[in-house]
């Protein structure tokens, strides 16, 4: 069965139209979706400012990175199985809008960055250089809460 | 004057028609109460999972309220200012809604959940941080923490489904 066929078995399954048409299923999917963001840009925002030396000072960053990596990773997963099973009931309306694309490439950004500079950066046992430091969170930040605002402009923006 | 007409008052008046039809601080004020769900639930999130024992075993539950739980101040106060600019803009809609009348009294429980935890365990958190056991009591606190707030999210979400 090539890729194509299996996308349309899958929106036209019954589990799928379930989905589609119970009242509650998609505002209880998206709840969890808004869970998962809450878990993510939580713990991105204690990371960054742990980075920046605001506040959090008697706990290292490699301490906070350790505890709290897979608290991200769980908001993370939580967000992109609920996300997938928003957008494949209703995939036509997500594809052709222009907020949803970008959050994509952003979400996409985020996720490289994060395993990569980001992740560098927080669990340096040394200090990371202020300037360094700044230029990584406002990276960061501006990434993760990027797609925070993009996903929600899926509503308001064609 | 009866609640409902005084909300639908409150939503006719020009300040409340300017910001449901704002294409701009509509979304701004909508996407940020959302938003800001990361600086306020996921900072006391992160606090109930130390009561939990899940994250930070290795460090004292008062030094992890001590270093983060502040941080969440900030982002109650957008929440709240945010809430009632939402409510003000939509208001005889809200008040009648079954969700946002569930959603108030899941954030009463909330409050009551945190309140008895400053009077009953904060003050001993020292003592009881020293043996490394965190009280069933408390536990229960953070456990109902987690659950109360991912109750308020979710009614929050399908109170807007149904404006």
């Amino acid at each position: 069965m090539d890729l194509q066929r299996f996308w349309e078995w899958f929106y036209s399954s019954p589990a799928i139209d379930v989905l589609r048409n119970a009242k509650y299923a998609i505002p209880l999917i998206q709840s969890f979706h808004l869970f998962g963001l809450t878990l993510v840009l939580g713990t991105v925002v204690i990371f960054n400012a742990r980075l920046l030396g605001i506040g959090m000072g008697k706990i290292t960053p490699p301490v906070i990175a350790n505890q709290l990596w897979r608290i991200t990773l769980i908001g993370l997963l939580l967000s992109i199985t609920t996300g997938i099973l928003v957008f494949i009931p209703d995939p036509a309306r997500y594809a052709s809008n222009t907020a949803f694309k970008t959050k994509l490439v952003i979400l996409i950004a985020s996720i490289l960055f994060h395993f990569t500079f980001f992740r560098k950066a927080i669990r340096s046992t040394t200090p990371t250089p202020r300037g360094r430091a700044a230029a990584v969170a406002a990276v960061s930040l501006t990434l993760w809460f990027g797609v925070g605002w993009a996903g929600r402009a899926i509503a308001f923006l064609g | 004057m009866s609640i409902v007409s005084w909300c639908h008052w409150l939503q006719n008046t020009p300040f409340a028609t300017g910001i449901r039809q704002s294409d701009l601080f509509f979304p701004l004020i909508e996407g940020s109460h959302i938003i800001a769900l990361s600086l306020s639930v996921g900072l006391i999130v992160v606090f109930d999972l130390r009561l939990l024992r899940v994250a930070f075993r290795g460090q004292p539950a008062s030094l992890i309220m001590e270093q983060f739980v502040p941080f969440s101040l900030p982002g109650f106060v957008i929440m709240f200012a945010t809430g009632v600019l939402l409510f003000i803009s939509q208001a005889e809609k809200v008040y009648l809604n079954p969700f946002f009348r569930f959603k108030l009294a899941f954030l009463v429980l909330a409050g009551i959940n945190a309140s008895v935890y400053q009077v009953k365990y904060y003050p001993k958190m020292r003592e009881w941080d020293k043996s490394g056991l965190v009280p069933w009591g408390a536990k229960l606190s953070g456990a109902l923490s987690l659950l109360v707030w991912a109750a308020v999210i979710a009614l929050g979400r399908t109170m807007a489904y149904e404006l």
